[in-house]
């Protein structure tokens, strides 16, 4: 394995919070609506339940004769009215602000998910997306699927959550809490003090208790996942498992892990047990300062009991709310961090090949090909090409032959600008391809790779993939040529089948002539084939060499092969070791010489013996 | 809410509804299922007992906070007694201090249980699975399994671990509650009462509301991700054949789709917590005109109104929360009835109870294998192995189908006498892997017999005919572990010695070695890392370590460098030495070797004999050789 392009610059938290705060200010606007509507949430919400304690002191005022309103009388009920008109005024009032509040509520969740899942999560997405496709094949390497997936899903979420769950909900925390402790404070300061003393111990153990959960879910999760995997890689290699007769083997180990699952888990509902009574009664304390002192203050007559205790009560119910949020929001941090390094990682990353802005443009190329002391290495690596000459007129054929790591995939890959040669040049009639329009390029270039991916839609949208538009006339000549179309046809949908997962309905050579139909599609002056028959039974292995032949017919051609059968087929054959080329030539020139070659080729060739038993020794054998 | 299009057509991939198995997400409560549930909580059953008890008394707990709490306001506080407000504060304290203790126990025992119960259920799944016969693994996907272990039980554990728990709590809650308030002031409990089932059935209607929402964004969201995965695995089609742009497109109109469910499904809920939340100030209002009205009547006292106040909520509250619950109740039923139903499936066939050990003859020396020689190079003269003499296989007139109605294998006869080699040779379908799979006891017959040293199949016991054989299969599987553990799976209690010398018998250790970190270099996904020629070495060595009497030997079928090849061939030459094996052969070189070949076509024996035989024979053997060879073409 190549070591990894990019040196590995892990960004600071810093800086990524830095530009965790350029996201968000890209959607400002929303931003402020929808802490606007907050504002006005908070507003009501206080309004709507000093209502209510305004209604209970004037009930008791108007049967007990206590005060109304001993220092809170901003709104004065009219003392002539009839009572029960008072109090279905109060009872307008609160109705009337619950319904405002309802209808804003529903404003609220409406636009945060607006913002949340139809802008900022959709922009972050397709963001990710367009870069990972701009991305060189050496990131692919690098990643798993599954992990690549999780960075435009899961961590994409993390990062949005900076913007809703950190950024919003902490200006709100502070303006709902600032509220509250400013109305609080306006009714009775030192009950407001006596009350929100245990809240910082409160914050405090949050924050301690998250801190320290925090790994404990994470190795959690790391264990079930184990445990997946192990079921996951016992059901796939049954047969091994079985083949064997090590089942209770394969029991104990999922055991073992089961049973570590069960054991973590244990620890964490300790803790949880632990922390959520424990804030529980921080909470209840709080009630209890206010029951004793508010209630000794309600007694001396310097607190309405329902404007004053029963409204303090309420407030401090919803100011518990808001503390325990901190929790969350410390969580926030810490996931959208994570989650932004690994997102932040492929948006910066470099695009390795692109275009020059002045690039010549070339729609249909000839399809000569030229290497000129070309060298290739990864950054940092050994040299996988050294020094290569070229030179390929339009419509040869150049099957290439080595060991893995000889440098075949990459002399390959520096033609469609895969990668870009580290010294030399590559040229395509004539033009270096770096200078040429890399889409031009590409479009003049077919492919087809080892196992040729497919994808999960109809046969006609796979072999349509290069050139969408394409008519279904345009799909079928292209399919006939691949000699697809035969059994295309033979299947009950033709060409709408719809290919399973990694189209597993179809054999390794069907699969490989739908790929030679989608190179073929594009008419393209230069095809490359990256050892097509590798994955092919070798007794099927003849059902595409009539779709090579055709394919080959006429357009530049490299293949990458293995087998005689098809070296055989080229007009020269390039023999690489070690990122060089040390023997080229015709089949028949190099069955003449001692080399690699040869060796390989008797090791492949029938004995004399065989081809006498079958009456057709000629002039084949060579050795 | 209707779909009027079924598959839309976004571009890239299309997935039609996995609806070959009923995943319906809720279930009705059933009795039978309840009660299968709870005997996973035998290994608890002393906390199961302990929390039931604490769960009842926990009902009451809550909503008495609540009602001492009005009781210190309605009396010393009103009264203005000091010394009262201070026993009461103090009596609140107790009260608090219990609950919250009591919770400690209520919360860790509940998750305890549940845990218990996921752990249960995970371990029989593994269990019952892998007692099952192969053809469950070929009809069962995989990530049906899966689903089972992880979100089905995960849906059974908050079934488990809250709804039960929770529910009871609440209705308890409820109950107190009511009767506080009816205690209090039962003209005005009677408007309390009103309120209840229109909560209830507000609730209700947008909870199922809500659960069609976000079954519709999940699925539009696994159109996402299932794009997003073809889109990485396809990279190099798409680059290569510039479809960047266009799939970006398709990709994007796959978000907006999924972003309309999830704000259809954002609307819904934004109804409903406000609606929640409005009805509980409409009560309020009501309570303040209502009650106001009737205090001012002398009917009722102001301190039961106070009551009313801070009592409600605990009467409204648990409405919801137990409407919530029992949508769990029944995504858990739905979830336990999936993996009960794969528990229960019963084995199309289990091995016969009167079935018998084959005898073993091997003599272990406490080393590996018996190294074979390494003087048969030529692969034409055969190193003599003493004691562990080949297994003898014999298929008398076999006909086999995985479907019976179907036989892919018609009327089989054929002989491997001890040290052997069978090579088995046909085009995809004849027939091959289907003898190896009967031979492995993977399958039965439909008719005839397989016989082992003499011995009909059906009366081995199945584990110890494995013991004695050794398995490479095409796709050589490895686990994620080390190279280590890869190769010491098919005899646990082997060696590192022994596991070396196996290598070394196959005169590749040196190969192994030179692996990044030698025997420890770790297997990642998809063999991560590895060339498919190293896997394959891997998987003799793996097959040399168990010293088989039989080896069973599916040849991978990609082709691999000329020098790996080599290598290869001969390693494999050396595993074969001196024991019966069968080989579904894709080399030639293995097939000039074998003893005896095997032509299938169609499930039916066509030709047999050696290589040169049947050569000369000039029948379908010579055919499918001259394909192999091409040598008509392009001379």
């Amino acid at each position: 394995m190549s070591t990894t392009a990019t040196p590995p610059t892990v960004p600071g938290n810093a800086v990524l919070i830095r530009r965790l705060f350029g996201l968000a200010w890209r959607y400002r606007l929303h931003c402020l609506q929808v802490l606007g509507i907050q504002l006005v949430l908070l507003t009501l919400g206080i309004g709507g339940l000093s209502f209510t304690g305004l209604g209970i002191d004037y009930i008791r005022h108007r049967i007990e004769k206590t005060p109304l309103a001993a220092n809170h009388g901003q709104l004065a009920l009219p003392e002539d009215w009839p009572p029960l008109q008072v109090l279905a005024m109060l009872a307008g009032l609160i109705l009337v602000f619950a319904l405002v509040r309802a209808l804003l509520n529903y404003v609220y969740a409406v636009s945060v998910n607006r913002l949340v899942q139809q802008k900022l999560v959709v922009d972050l997405r397709g963001e990710v997306y367009d870069k990972l496709q701009q991305l060189s094949f050496r990131f692919f390497d690098a990643n798993t699927t599954g992990s690549i997936i999780t960075r435009v899903t899961g961590d994409v979420q993390s990062v949005r959550m900076f913007v809703d769950q950190v950024l919003i909900q902490s200006v709100i925390m502070v303006i709902s809490l600032t509220a509250y402790i400013i109305y609080m404070a306006s009714l009775s300061p030192t009950l407001t003090v006596a009350c929100l003393a245990t809240t910082p111990l409160l914050w405090l153990m949050a924050a301690w208790f998250s801190s320290r959960i925090q790994p404990e879910y994470a190795r959690n999760r790391a264990l079930v996942e184990r445990l997946v995997q192990i079921l996951a890689e016992g059901v796939q290699g049954i047969a091994v498992t079985k083949g064997f007769g090590r089942e209770p083997e394969a029991q104990a180990k999922f055991d073992v892990a089961n049973r570590e699952c069960l054991e973590q888990q244990h620890g964490i509902f300790w803790r949880v047990s632990l922390f959520s009574p424990a804030v529980g009664f921080l909470t209840r304390i709080n009630m209890m300062v206010l029951l004793g002192y508010g209630g000794w203050l309600v007694a001396h007559d310097r607190l309405p009991l329902g404007a004053g205790l029963v409204v303090f009560a309420g407030l401090l119910e919803q100011f518990s709310g808001q503390v325990n949020n901190v929790a969350t929001i410390v969580n926030s941090v810490q996931q959208s961090l994570i989650g932004a390094r690994r997102v932040f990682e492929i948006l910066d990353a470099p695009v390795e090949v692109r275009s020059a802005p002045d690039a010549v443009r070339r729609p249909r190329l000839d399809g000569a090909v030229r290497f000129e002391r070309v060298s290739f290495a990864y950054d940092g690596a050994d040299t996988v090409v050294r020094d290569l000459d070229l030179d390929v007129r339009p419509g040869q054929c150049i099957a290439i032959l080595g060991a893995t790591g000889a440098g075949k995939s990459v002399l390959m890959s520096l033609i469609p600008r895969f990668f870009d040669p580290t010294a030399g040049r590559v040229l395509l009639d004539g033009i270096d391809v770096r200078r040429l329009h890399l889409d031009d390029v590409r479009r003049n270039i077919g492919l087809v790779f080892q196992e040729s991916f497919l994808f999960s839609n109809t046969i006609a949208a796979n072999i349509a993939f290069g050139h969408p538009d394409a008519t279904r006339a345009q799909v079928e000549r292209a399919a006939r040529i691949a000699a697809a179309h035969d059994f295309i046809t033979a299947l009950p949908q033709g060409y709408d089948t719809v290919l399973g997962e990694s189209g597993n309905s179809l054999s390794g050579g069907q699969r490989q002539r739908l790929a030679i139909a989608r190179a073929v599609l594009l008419e393209p002056a230069i095809l490359l084939l990256d050892d097509p028959t590798a994955a092919i039974d070798s007794e099927t292995e003849h059902e595409i060499f009539e779709a090579l032949d055709r394919a080959i017919a006429g357009r530049t051609t490299f293949i990458v092969a293995h087998r005689l059968s098809t070296l055989r087929r080229a007009d020269v054959i390039l023999v690489m070791e070690e990122g060089r080329i040390v023997q080229r030539g015709t089949h028949d020139e190099l069955m003449r010489v001692p080399g690699p070659y040869l060796r390989v080729a008797n090791l492949q060739l029938v004995d004399v013996r065989d081809l006498h038993l079958l009456g057709l020794a000629g002039g084949e054998g060579g050795a | 809410m209707s779909q009027p299009e079924k598959i839309r057509d976004l571009g890239l991939v299309r997935r039609s509804r996995d609806d070959d198995e009923d995943e319906e997400q809720f279930k009705p409560l059933e009795w039978g299922l309840i009660r299968r549930l709870f005997t996973y909580t035998a290994p608890v059953k002393g906390k199961v007992a302990t929390l039931a008890v604490l769960t009842l008394i926990r009902s009451m707990q809550l909503p008495a906070l609540a009602w001492v709490m009005s009781l210190i306001i309605k009396g010393p506080i009103t009264a203005r007694d000091f010394a009262g407000i201070g026993l009461g504060v103090a009596g609140y304290g107790l009260l608090a201090i219990s609950t919250d203790l009591l919770f400690h126990f209520r919360q860790r025992y509940a998750l305890e249980i549940g845990e218990t119960v996921v752990h249960g259920l995970r371990a029989e799944i593994f269990a019952k699975t892998l007692r099952q016969p192969m053809g469950f693994f070929n009809r069962v996907k995989i990530g049906r399994i899966i689903g089972r272990v992880t979100s089905d039980v995960e849906s059974v554990r908050v079934g488990i671990q809250d709804v039960l728990f929770v529910s009871v709590i609440q209705f308890g809650s409820m109950i107190f509650a009511a009767a506080v308030m009816l205690w209090s002031d039962w003209v005005l409990f009677l408007v309390v009462l009103a309120l209840a089932p229109i909560l209830w059935l507000i609730n209700r209607h947008f909870r199922g509301k809500l659960s069609r929402y976000s079954r519709a964004s999940s699925e539009s969201f696994s159109r996402v991700t299932a794009t997003l995965a073809e889109s990485v695995n396809g990279i190099r089609v798409t680059q290569g054949f510039v479809r960047q742009e266009t799939n970006a497109g398709l990709f994007r109109s796959l978000l907006a789709d999924h972003a309309r469910y999830n704000i259809a499904l954002a609307r819904t809920s934004a109804i409903l917590t406000p609606l929640l939340e409005l009805n509980s100030q409409f009560f309020v209002a009501l309570l303040l005109l209502f009650g106001g009205w009737r205090v001012f009547h002398g009917d009722m006292a102001t301190g039961s109104l106070i009551t009313f106040f801070l009592l409600a909520n605990q009467f409204f509250a648990p409405i919801a929360i137990i409407g919530n619950q029992y949508n769990q109740a029944l995504m858990a039923m739905a979830g336990a009835e999936r993996v009960f139903r794969l528990i229960d499936v019963v084995p199309d066939w289990t091995d016969d109870p009167a079935a018998t050990d084959l005898p073993d003859p091997r003599i272990y020396h406490g080393a590996a294998a018996t190294p074979p020689r390494n003087d048969h190079a030529g692969g034409v003269a055969r190193a003599p192995v003493p004691e562990n003499a080949g297994m003898r296989v014999e298929f008398r007139r076999v006909t086999f189908g995985y479907d019976p109605a179907r036989p892919v294998l018609h009327d089989v006869s054929f002989v491997a006498e001890p040290g052997q080699t069978i090579a088995l040779v046909g085009h995809t379908g004849s027939g091959k892997s289907s003898i190896i799979n009967l031979v492995s006891k993977f399958y039965l017959p439909t008719q005839g017999e397989v016989l082992v040293d003499d011995r009909e199949i059906r009366t081995v016991a199945g584990r110890s005919l494995h013991r004695q054989m050794g398995m490479v299969q095409q796709q050589n599987v490895l686990f994620s572990g080390t190279v280590l553990e890869n190769i010491r799976l098919s005899r646990p209690e082997a060696t590192d010695a022994d596991v070396r010398a196996a290598a070394a018998a196959l005169d590749c250790l040196d190969l192994l070695e030179a692996l990044p970190a030698g025997l420890q270099t770790e297997v990642g996904e998809k063999g991560g890392g590895l060339s498919v020629g190293q896997r394959q070495l891997i998987c003799f060595t793996r097959a040399m370590l168990a010293n088989p009497r039989l080896v069973i030997l599916d040849e991978a079928t990609s082709s691999i460098d000329a020098l790996t090849e080599a290598r290869l061939q001969a390693a494999l030459r050396r595993l074969l030495a001196g024991r019966t094996s069968l080989v579904v052969a894709h080399r030639l070189s293995t097939i000039r070797h074998a003893d005896l070949v095997l032509v299938l076509d169609q499930g039916r024996i066509i030709e047999r004999g050696t290589h040169a035989t049947l050569l000369a024979a000039r029948g379908q053997y010579a055919a499918l050789y001259r394909q192999f060879v091409q040598v008509d073409d392009r001379a």
